[in-house]
C-alpha cells in the first residue's frame, strides 16, 4: 500500500506540462473537465497539488531534484500525515524497523568535531529553500535549525517544539551510549519516536557527517556552552 | 503619524453599521485577548500599544479611494465587483470567503476575485502590472484588499460551506494542512498543532484555538518586521517557502483549499482587519 503512488501523482509530470503551456492554468482546474466534488479529500488534495498549477513544481532543488519530487511523499511522511503522526504500533514498528535500516554510521566510529562550529550550525536555519527566494548552499552552510524548536545554551533564544536540550552532555555524559543515541536522534529521530516532528537530518541528507559531528560537540563537549 | 492616527479613527468608526462592527481592530483583538488564555495574542505588547497608529489604516483609505475610482481600459471603478453579497455589497463579505462564484464556476479567496473584477470588469490584461503587482503596501492589490477586508472588521468568520465545491476545497485544504512532505518532513501542523509552542522566540498560533486562529489568519496586516501591508496569500506563500516544499502560486486552487480550511477553522471568531504583526 505505502510504496503505490496514487494513479494521479502517477500522472503528474503530464499534467503538469499540460499546465504550464495553458498558461492561466489556475483557472483550468475549474473549466468543467474535472469535478472536485467527485474526488476523495485525498485525492483532491493531491490533484491540487500535481495538477492545478498550484506549486512551480519544475523549480529545481538543492538537492538536484525538482519541487515536484519534494512534494511526492515517501512511506513515512504517508502514514505520519495519515495518521497525524499517531501511528498504529504496527505501524510504528515498521517506521522504526526503516529509521534503523537508514541509519549509516562514519567509517572512523562516532567522533565530536569542533563545538564552535557546530553552535553557528545549531542556530542557522539557513538551506533548502526554494521558490522566491533560493537558498544558495555555494557560498553559505546548510544550517541544522536545532534552535528553532530546542533550547541549548541559554545565551539564545530557543524554541520549544522540542524538548530543551540545555546541559545535555553534562547530564547525559559524553559516553559512547550517548554519543550513539545523539547521533542516531540527528540522523534519524524516528529511530526513537516514530512520527515525531524532528527532520531526519542524515537520511534525508540535510547535515554532512562533518555538520553532525561539529553538532554533536555542541551538544556534548564539556567546553561547550550547552554544557555550562 | 498623529496626522495618520487621527484619519484613522474616524475611517474605523464610519465603516462601521453593525454593533459588532462599531470596534476599532484594536478593540477586537482586546476581546480577543480578554476571552481567551494565550500567549500568542499576548505575546506582543509593543504591537498591541501600536495598533491604533496601525499604517495599515492608511492603505485602507487609500484603497477606498482606488476602489470607486473609474480605472482600467473600460474606466469604470470596482462597485460593479460581486465579493459575494451582490456588486459593491463590502459588508461582511471578506468574513465569508472563500467561497464558490457562478460566474467563474470556482472557490475563490479576496485576492482571485479582485484579479477576477480587475481583469473582466475594469478590462485589465492578466499582465499589466496594476494586476500583476501582489506586494507591498504600494500597490494596487494591496491598497484594495486592505479597504475591502476592513469592511468585515469586528465579524466573525463564517466562510458558507453550503455549495459542495466549497466543502470539497475545505477538506482537501485540511488534508493540505496535515500533509507532511518536502526534506525536512514538515506540514503546517508541525507548527502550529499546539498551544504555546515557540520557533526560537515567536509564540506560533494553534490551529485549533479559534480565537488564536482568528488573529492568525488576519490579514492584510502590517508587518512590523517588513514595513509592508501583507496579504493572506503572502504569509502562506512565506510558510510554504519555510516548509522547504516549493513555491505556493498565488491565487492556485491550492492555496484557495488552504486558506478555505484556515477560514474554516477561525470560524465564529471576530476578524481583526486590518492586523498588525510582528
Ligand atoms: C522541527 C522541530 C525540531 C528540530 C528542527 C530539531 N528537533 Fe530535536 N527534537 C524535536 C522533538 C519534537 C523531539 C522530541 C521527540 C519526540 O517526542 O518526537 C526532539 C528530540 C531531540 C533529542 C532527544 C532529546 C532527549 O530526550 O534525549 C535530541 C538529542 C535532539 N532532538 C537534538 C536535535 C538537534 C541536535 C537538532 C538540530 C540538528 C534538532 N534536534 C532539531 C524537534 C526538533
Ligand atoms: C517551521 C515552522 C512553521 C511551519 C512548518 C509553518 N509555519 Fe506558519 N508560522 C511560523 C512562524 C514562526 C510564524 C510567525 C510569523 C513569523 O515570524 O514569520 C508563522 C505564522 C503563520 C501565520 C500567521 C500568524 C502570525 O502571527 O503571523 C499563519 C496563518 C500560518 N503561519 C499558517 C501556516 C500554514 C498554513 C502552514 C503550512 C502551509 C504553516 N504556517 C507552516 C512557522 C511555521
Amino acid at each position: 500500500m505505502f510504496k503505490m503512488k496514487t494513479p494521479l501523482a502517477a500522472g503528474i509530470a503530464a499534467a503538469a506540462a499540460i499546465a504550464i503551456t495553458a498558461g492561466c492554468a489556475s483557472t483550468d482546474s475549474a473549466d468543467g473537465k474535472v469535478d472536485y466534488t467527485k474526488m476523495s479529500s485525498a485525492e483532491l488534495a493531491e490533484y491540487l497539488i500535481f495538477e492545478t498549477n498550484s506549486f512551480r513544481l519544475d523549480q529545481p532543488t538543492q538537492e538536484g531534484t525538482t519541487v515536484r519530487d519534494r512534494q511526492v511523499q515517501d512511506e513515512l511522511q504517508k502514514v505520519c500525515s495519515e495518521t497525524r503522526n499517531r501511528p498504529s504500533p504496527e505501524q510504528a514498528g515498521k517506521i522504526i524497523a526503516d529509521a534503523r535500516a537508514s541509519v549509516q554510521y562514519p567509517e572512523g566510529g562516532i567522533q565530536l568535531g569542533d563545538w564552535k562550529k557546530g553552535r553557528e550550525l545549531a542556530w542557522s536555519g539557513f538551506g533548502f529553500r526554494v521558490g522566491h527566494n533560493v537558498d544558495d548552499h555555494s557560498n553559505r552552510d546548510v544550517g541544522g535549525n536545532c534552535y528553532n524548536c530546542h533550547q541549548m545554551a541559554t545565551d539564545r533564544v530557543g524554541g520549544n517544539i522540542g524538548p530543551s536540550l540545555t546541559g545535555y552532555g553534562k547530564t547525559r555524559g559524553n559516553n559512547e551510549a550517548t554519543r550513539k543515541f545523539v547521533y542516531e536522534m540527528i540522523y534519524n529521530p524516528h529511530t526513537y519516536f516514530p512520527c515525531t516532528s524532528m527532520p531526519r537530518m542524515g537520511a534525508n541528507g540535510l547535515l554532512e557527517e562533518q555538520a553532525i559531528a561539529d553538532i554533536m560537540a555542541y551538544m556534548l563537549h564539556p567546553d561547550s556552552p550547552v554544557n555550562q | 503619524m498623529i496626522r495618520k492616527l487621527l484619519v484613522a479613527i474616524p475611517l474605523a468608526a464610519a465603516m462601521a453599521t453593525t454593533a459588532h462592527a462599531e470596534q476599532t481592530p484594536t478593540e477586537v483583538l482586546k476581546g480577543l485577548i480578554d476571552s481567551v488564555d494565550s500567549l500568542y495574542l499576548t505575546q506582543s505588547s509593543q504591537n498591541l500599544m501600536m495598533m491604533d497608529d496601525n499604517p495599515a489604516l492608511w492603505t485602507v483609505d487609500e484603497g477606498e479611494e482606488l476602489f470607486h475610482a473609474p480605472r482600467g481600459p473600460n474606466n469604470v471603478s470596482m462597485e460593479a465587483c460581486d465579493f459575494g453579497k451582490g456588486p459593491g455589497e463590502l459588508k461582511g463579505a471578506v468574513a465569508e470567503m472563500p467561497r464558490y462564484f457562478a460566474d467563474t464556476n470556482r472557490v475563490m479567496d479576496l485576492e482571485s476575485r479582485i484579479v477576477h473584477c480587475m481583469t473582466s470588469v475594469q478590462g485589465f490584461a492578466a499582465d499589466d502590472p496594476a494586476v500583476r503587482q501582489r506586494h507591498g503596501s504600494g500597490s494596487d492589490m494591496m491598497k484594495l484588499q486592505s479597504y475591502i477586508s476592513a469592511q468585515s472588521n469586528g465579524m466573525a468568520w463564517n466562510p458558507p460551506l453550503k455549495h459542495p465545491m466549497e466543502v470539497a476545497m475545505r477538506d482537501a485544504g485540511e488534508k493540505l494542512f496535515y500533509r507532511r512532505s518536502g526534506p525536512l518532513d514538515f506540514n503546517c501542523a508541525t507548527c502550529h498543532g499546539e498551544t504555546g509552542k515557540r520557533i526560537r522566540a515567536s509564540v506560533l498560533p494553534n490551529v485549533s484555538v479559534p480565537q488564536e486562529w482568528s488573529k492568525a489568519i488576519s490579514w492584510p496586516a502590517f508587518r512590523v518586521g517588513h514595513q509592508n501591508a501583507r496579504s493572506t496569500q503572502h504569509r502562506v506563500r512565506g510558510c510554504y517557502w519555510q516548509m522547504r516544499h516549493g513555491q505556493s502560486i498565488a491565487g492556485s486552487d491550492a492555496s484557495i483549499a488552504l486558506i478555505s480550511f484556515w477560514t474554516d477553522a477561525a470560524r465564529g471568531q471576530p476578524a481583526i482587519l486590518p492586523d498588525m504583526k510582528r
